[in-house]
């Protein structure tokens, strides 16, 4: 007598039992692989953002010091702009261990004609930028020329294809890998087309003067620190010579996230463990149910010479089918929606963002599925033992 | 013959969420100014799909002997439903705005699935036809 052929005619024969159990261990699985994903995603994401900072301190004027705002602006795309003088990136290297300043320069978007929303571009200088030029290199092996842009992953615009900012013509020569930050929305060009840009904005009554009535401005300046040089003394000092100027130091905003990062992890950890607990507990329910139900059956399956241990192995590999159905079930499941509503859950999660790599998903699916089928399992081991134990008269003479 | 109809049912069902989704909570990107954009004529069309496919779903119940053709049919309008949005009709170019966001993936979902409905029924028809023959 084979074992599996018969395990499956049971299932099959019995489609409400297998589907109340597959459901629930689909149940589990969704839980599990949707949250896990849902943390690794988070971590990754802020990988990315340490990565993508590279400065120790970035300075911005004071009046632009909600910390919150800047904050928002990396890690939900939102737009902001506020100037300074131009000057403040070569007085911030005079800085003792100031080894690197890069500026960049701000702009809000009016609605572009290519999205009805606000974009935020962002001007570098490529010859002192070091925080989004080594991104831009892995994609643009040229140079970025004027009126040239370089588009975030989430701008749905092709390379070659023409935007319009400011009704300036700006062709999109690359586009950036995802970082899962805020980022991801932005347009980056050189300093040149920045002027351009500014000009063009400020004909369409979007002022960028600043109280100096200079025209030189910038928005930002991002601040690498020679190594052996404290970055709290550093930024001390920075913020004691520039005058209107505040400094933020990138640490304490990866911290922030980190914690809310921490906060999310703990949450979905707990509702995970939580789901896990009772689908487990309704699970050896309902085997313990079967067991009553199927008595009778295992009862006759001895008189016809099956043994103790065939009759257990059964009952298992019933139950470690259903675990793999339900895996299977729910592991897709949760793949559809985490992966279709990944621009939903990061809007909403307001965290960067960003998907680990193929390899550790397709790990995770693989691990949870076996998950599904050990718990499965797991719970119908009693069940198993039980049947397996059955007296064939006994059981025959009672009628169960 | 009880087989044939469920699939009809489910299509009606997911139909009836594609057409009230695809103008409501699963619809365009609602901009401030009241200005329409593409997403905006994208959403139309699905709705227009969706009662396309509540009426042949609803037909699939109602008329025994043309099941297998509407089936079929409604598989092809699910197709169509899961190209219309960012293939057929573009939308809005910034990944994070609503139309990519929900209304994109939450039809292409219930296309999908209204889709396989009604390729079950179809196989459940071909099967019963094949059977009678």
């Amino acid at each position: 007598m084979k074992i599996l052929p018969l395990s499956l005619k049971n299932l099959a024969r019995k489609p409400g039992r297998t589907a109340a159990l597959v459901l629930l261990t689909a149940f589990l699985a969704l839980a599990v692989f949707g949250g896990s994903v849902v943390i690794l995603s988070l971590r990754t994401g802020l990988q990315s953002l340490e990565a993508r900072l590279g400065a120790d301190i970035i300075l911005v004027p004071s009046e632009a010091q909600s910390k919150v705002s800047f904050q928002n602006m990396f890690l939900q795309g939102t737009t902001g702009a506020f100037y300074m003088d131009a000057a403040v990136a070569d007085k911030a290297l005079e800085v003792p261990g100031v080894e690197k300043a890069a500026p960049q320069t701000f702009l809000a978007s009016l609605k572009a004609d290519c999205c009805s929303i606000k974009i935020q571009v962002i001007g570098i200088d490529p010859a002192k930028d070091f925080t989004v030029q080594p991104w831009i290199a892995r994609s643009l092996t040229g140079d970025m020329g004027d009126m040239d842009v370089v588009v975030g992953c989430k701008v749905e615009a092709g390379i070659g294809e023409i935007i319009r900012i400011y009704e300036q013509r700006c062709k999109v020569v690359a586009q950036l890998e995802p970082t899962g930050t805020g980022l991801d929305t932005a347009v980056y060009c050189n300093m040149h087309t920045m002027d351009t840009l500014l000009a063009a904005a400020e004909a369409k009554g979007v002022s960028h003067k600043i109280a100096s009535g200079d025209d030189s401005v910038i928005s930002a300046v991002y601040i690498k620190v020679k190594d052996g040089y404290d970055i709290d003394t550093v930024n001390t000092a920075l913020t004691g010579k520039l005058r209107k100027v505040t400094a933020v130091r990138t640490r304490s905003m990866i911290t922030g996230v980190s914690d809310s990062l921490a906060g999310v992890s703990r949450t979905v950890s707990a509702m995970t463990v939580v789901i896990w607990i009772l689908a487990f507990i309704i699970l050896l329910l309902a085997y313990t149910l079967v067991v009553r139900e199927r008595t009778r059956e295992f009862a006759v399956l001895r008189l016809i010479g099956a043994s103790r241990g065939m009759l257990g192995r059964m009952a298992l590999l019933e139950s470690a089918l259903c675990g793999l159905g339900g895996g299977i079930a729910g592991t897709g499941l949760a793949a559809i929606g985490v992966f279709s509503f990944s621009a939903l859950i990061e809007s909403s999660l307001g965290l960067p963002y960003l998907f680990p790599g193929i390899g550790t998903i397709l790990l995770l699916a693989a691990g949870t599925v076996l998950l599904s089928i050990a718990v499965s399992a797991l719970a119908s081991a009693f069940a198993a033992r039980r049947l397996s134990r059955v007296q064939p008269g006994t059981a025959l003479r009672e009628g169960n | 013959m009880k087989k044939q109809i469920i699939p009809g049912y489910a299509v009606f069902v997911l139909a009836l969420a594609i057409s009230v989704g695809s103008v409501s909570f699963l619809g365009p990107c609602v901009h401030e100014d009241g200005t329409v954009g593409a997403c905006h004529w994208a959403s139309r069309a699905l709705l227009g799909l969706g009662m396309l496919l509540s009426v042949l779903a609803m037909l699939a119940v109602l008329l025994r002997g043309a099941r297998l053709g509407l089936y079929l049919a409604m598989c092809l309008s699910s197709i169509l439903g899961i190209l219309t949005p960012g293939t057929l009709i573009s939308l809005c170019k910034m990944s994070s705005m609503h139309c990519r966001a929900v209304m994109q993936p939450a039809m292409t979902i219930l296309f999908a699935a209204a889709g396989l409905a009604a390729l079950c029924g179809a196989v459940i028809c071909f099967r019963e036809k094949k059977e009678r023959a």
